[in-house]
């Protein structure tokens, strides 16, 4: 699988593959995007089997970047890693079509209960 | 950017200090959670004062809502390139550039912050990390502060409410 990761912090993307790993999902392509705008240029561009976004970025959000991927006829499969996990940020993603919502900080056991199924 | 709503506050509503919203266990029980899932399984915040380096720097998040103000996490040189070092792990470059470290330590910021964020009152929004010179604090009542040694070198974690600006009364 094609995974894109999305998010403004370099250590972050780093923290996230080295997550997947450890949970198990090595041997897949990785992409990088370091905010939301070039999320959505990457997922037109490199067509990713997944994106795993955070929410608060410069350019365009997570959230936006997942409204405009729907608004523009795109069903990639995404979820959001990201440092607010409230019961209203979980119902904003979900609304938009997000899959999961993966609260920083997670462990490798958290990537598994929500990627479960959806890596293959 | 979040897309939630601030509601506005009514003229004569007091707005909340922070100390009535949370305490220090809470915050240092979010900061314990964080470092071990970011910086190591094994590694431990005691919560013990220690004395910040002169030279301390800064990261920081932005909580605008019912209760607004800042979390800071404010930590010596040395301790920082630690820390973006453990964050980075075998990806650590061999010289460590400003970016990196404004990078791991704005991320500490934004976890512990998020997490801050969400045991608040809502609805509010959480800001970018930044790096630098932390925003002036509020007033002491409107402060929470844990201190914390990490491998024996302090940081501090703040909660504080933003700076008092002048009022403009209608």
């Amino acid at each position: 699988m094609k995974i894109l990761i999305a998010d403004d912090s370099r250590v972050m993307r780093q923290i996230v593959i080295r997550t997947l790993r450890q949970a198990g999902y090595d041997d897949h392509d990785i992409v990088e995007a370091e905010d939301g705008r070039d999320a959505y240029d990457k997922v037109q561009a490199e067509q990713p089997d997944l994106v795993l976004s955070d929410w608060n970025m410069p350019n365009m959000s997570g959230l936006e970047c997942l409204q405009a991927l729907r608004s523009s006829g795109s069903g990639v499969p995404f979820g959001f890693v990201t440092s607010e996990g409230s019961a209203e940020m979980r119902e904003k993603a979900a609304d938009a079509g997000a899959l999961f919502l993966i609260a920083k900080p997670f462990t490798e056991e958290t990537f598994r209960d929500a990627l479960d199924g959806v890596i293959v | 950017m979040t897309e939630t709503r601030i509601p506005r506050r009514r003229a004569g509503d007091r707005p909340p200090v922070i100390t009535e919203l949370l305490d220090e266990a809470v915050v240092q029980e979010i900061a314990d959670q964080a470092w071990a899932a970011l910086v190591g399984e094994e590694e431990v915040l005691v919560p013990l004062p220690g004395e910040v380096p002169a030279d301390a720097v800064s990261s920081w998040v932005e909580v605008l809502g019912p209760w607004t103000g800042t979390v800071v996490l404010a930590c010596g040189r040395r301790t920082a390139a630690d820390l973006t070092r453990a964050l980075l792990r075998e990806h650590a470059p061999a010289e460590l550039e400003d970016e990196d470290v404004a990078d791991a330590l704005g991320e500490l910021a934004n976890v512990v912050g998020g997490n801050v964020k969400a045991v608040l009152p809502g609805p509010s929004a959480l800001g970018l990390p930044e790096a630098g010179t932390a925003p002036a604090p509020g007033a002491a009542a409107d402060t929470c502060r844990v201190d914390l040694l990490w491998r024996g070198q302090p940081l501090t974690i703040t909660v504080q409410g933003a700076a008092l600006a002048p009022e403009h009364e209608n």
